[in-house]
């Protein structure tokens, strides 16, 4: 007997109908915006391109700040969730990049400082606290045609060709760290699955998105490194993969702290 | 004969949001996907479902020398139908830079079941992730994204195509989407193996053959597992003892460059046994000439590595010549003729 399966996908993607009259729906009051900015640090210092920064008995000077805040959710002081639709987001302190060969022949990526992200049609409430991933969540990694927020592989944030995996890099800083007459020319980069952190964050106050006009979070560089020998391991990739882990642990556990709220 | 049909049928109802102006445009088909009888259910990416518009697109796709920087070099220069979608070269220079790659062109087989990794390595997760790599790899298709959409775009079949396909506009994520597409439907699964376990016309094996048979299932079935003849997964085989070479971003260290687990290392991912008398030669660099090599490989010539795999004896199954013979003759009933002759899987 010849028995054929025969069978298709599904795919059911249900958006919402502008003139949804489901009385049970909760409709929020007023809709908020805001802006939720990343503040790179260098402790107390603000963080720079081409500049001098001490750190603990070393000097950094770097020539490239780049991560992916993923995920973003915001949780009301009744711990309800609302995540941020799309929301895939490259903060990065650049100077020109030269990403020619990765998948164009000649291709600048043009320097940018980017430290916040604009949100809108927050429901209204208290919020007291905000969660976030550094990097890519897995279905989105390992899967370079998913379109979704600022994921693209045109920027310089991925690795389409033959060097780890077909995957996105969750963050990547570079320059020059010397101590004494030692120095070296570094590129820490983390990425893979199981680098992937997420990081909350209370506010010190609830927070109206409806009055503030925005939170304040701060990235502290000196806790990114802290703990990685740059200078032992100028070179953090997949193939280091203890300082990666360690690296990408120090992103999701310290280096995001709350600033401040801006009223 | 009597026709057993089992409908497993699900949706793709996309339906966005309710507009004033209703859409005139068809909906793409879904592609019905026929699992063959004796085969397990594949599954499927539902990001990326099947229609017969998004196949049809891969699949021009597929034959067009535009994918390339030269506009000299498609996908099927080195994925021959003929050959089970590989190329008959150990290593080509078929590339734009015509340059020797470092790794065979593995053939195309059963793609729609492969779910553990693509590339020799794994190093990409899924079909889609994994064209990227080919159309912009210098020495392969050197293909810059930005300047392949522009050409495309200046392709009024392809305009309307991805249209169909995707009612989107071309852009890199929908190429390699539907090139994924095309080839999940390069289903293998008529050759006279199949029609011997389904009890079909044609399916006569020999006692040799099937002696043959026998002995794959008992030495080769823990990596050429089950109808597939591959576990998808990697495995140190044997061919080399040392892989202490990291020299081209570990390129002889296998699934370790991707893993960087040492458990891995030398470990390269399992090929189908299905048309293997037509996707000579053989290993992640061709080093094998003939499948009788690699027959011999087996039988004595194991490199013993502390990653060896375990179902592998160190000196080799030790297969005399009738069993050489019969396992070659039983390898020659998974050639699949209506595969590589399926009009519908052609240069369009």
């Amino acid at each position: 007997m010849k028995r054929i399966f025969i069978f298709a996908i599904a795919a059911l993607i249900f958006t919402s109908c502008d003139n949804n009259d489901d009385s049970t729906e909760i409709q929020p009051v007023e809709n908020a915006k805001t802006t939720i900015t990343f503040d790179a640090r260098v402790g107390n210092a603000d963080f720079a391109l081409n500049k001098d920064f001490t750190i603990g008995t070393r000097t950094y000077n770097f020539s490239k700040l780049r991560y992916w805040v993923s995920n973003v959710t915001l949780i009301d002081s009744k711990g309800a969730e609302y995540l941020i639709p799309d929301s895939y987001y490259l903060m990065e302190e650049v100077g020109d990049l030269n990403l020619s060969g990765t998948i164009s022949d000649k291709l600048t990526y043009p320097a940018r400082k980017r430290e916040s992200i604009d949100v809108e049609d927050i429901p209204a409430g208290e919020y007291k606290s905000i969660k976030f991933s550094i990097g890519v969540d897995s279905k989105h990694n390992d899967n370079l045609s998913l379109q979704s927020g600022e994921l693209s592989i045109a920027n310089g944030m991925s690795n389409i060709a033959w060097m780890w995996h077909t995957s996105y890099i969750f963050s990547s800083v570079a320059g020059i760290v010397k101590e004494g007459t030692t120095s070296a020319d570094f590129l820490a980069e983390t990425g893979l699955n199981a680098n992937y952190k997420t990081v909350s964050i209370d506010f010190a106050a609830p927070v109206n998105f409806s009055t503030a006009k925005g939170v304040v979070l701060n990235l502290d560089v000196t806790k990114i490194v802290d703990g990685i020998d740059l200078i032992k391991t100028p070179k953090v990739n997949a193939a280091q993969a203890e300082v990666m882990s360690a690296l990408a642990t120090n992103y999701g556990s310290k280096a995001m702290t709350f600033g401040s709220i801006a009223n | 004969m009597k026709i057993n049909f089992s409908y497993s049928i699900l949706l793709s109802l996309i339906l966005t949001a309710c507009s004033k102006k209703e859409s005139v445009d068809p909906e793409p088909q879904i592609y019905q996907f026929a699992v063959p009888a004796n085969f397990p259910r594949p599954v499927f990416d539902i990001e990326n479902a099947m229609t017969r518009e998004g196949i049809e697109l891969g699949r021009m796709l597929f034959y067009d020398v535009r994918l390339s920087g030269n506009n000299k070099v498609s996908c099927a220069s080195c994925h021959d139908q003929k050959l089970a979608f590989s190329d008959g070269k150990a290593l080509s220079n078929a590339g734009v830079s015509g340059t020797i790659l470092h790794r065979h062109a593995p053939a195309l087989v059963n793609l729609a079941w492969a779910n553990n990794g693509f590339f020799w390595d794994g190093g990409a997760t899924n079909l889609e992730s994994q064209a990227f790599g080919p159309l912009t790899a210098s020495d392969e298709m050197h293909q810059d994204l930005f300047e392949l959409v522009d050409e495309l775009n200046a392709v009024p079949e392809y305009v309307k195509q991805f249209d169909l396909a995707f009612k989107d506009q071309i852009s890199s994520q929908n190429i390699v989407k539907a090139l994924a597409q095309f080839q999940r439907t390069l289903v293998s699964a008529n050759s006279r193996y199949d029609k011997f376990k389904r009890n079909e016309a044609g399916g006569n094996l020999s006692s040799m053959e099937l002696r043959g048979l026998e002995l794959v299932r008992q030495k080769c079935q823990s990596c050429h597992t089950g109808e597939l003849f591959t576990d998808n997964a990697y495995h140190n085989n044997g061919i080399d003892a040392d892989f202490s070479n990291d020299q081209s971003e570990g390129l002889f260290q296998g699934r370790f460059r991707i893993s960087y687990n040492p458990a891995d290392m030398g470990s390269f991912k399992t090929p189908t046994l299905r048309n293997a008398a037509l996707t000579a030669p053989y290993m992640h660099d061709g080093r094998f000439t003939k499948l009788e090599d690699v027959i011999d490989h087996y039988s004595g010539e194991i490199k013993v590595s502390p990653t060896l795999d375990k179902t592998i004896p160190t000196n080799g199954f030790q297969f005399n010549p009738d069993e050489k013979k019969a396992i070659m003759a039983f390898l020659n009933t998974l050639t699949d003729e209506e595969f590589v002759t399926n009009r519908e899987l052609s240069r369009p």
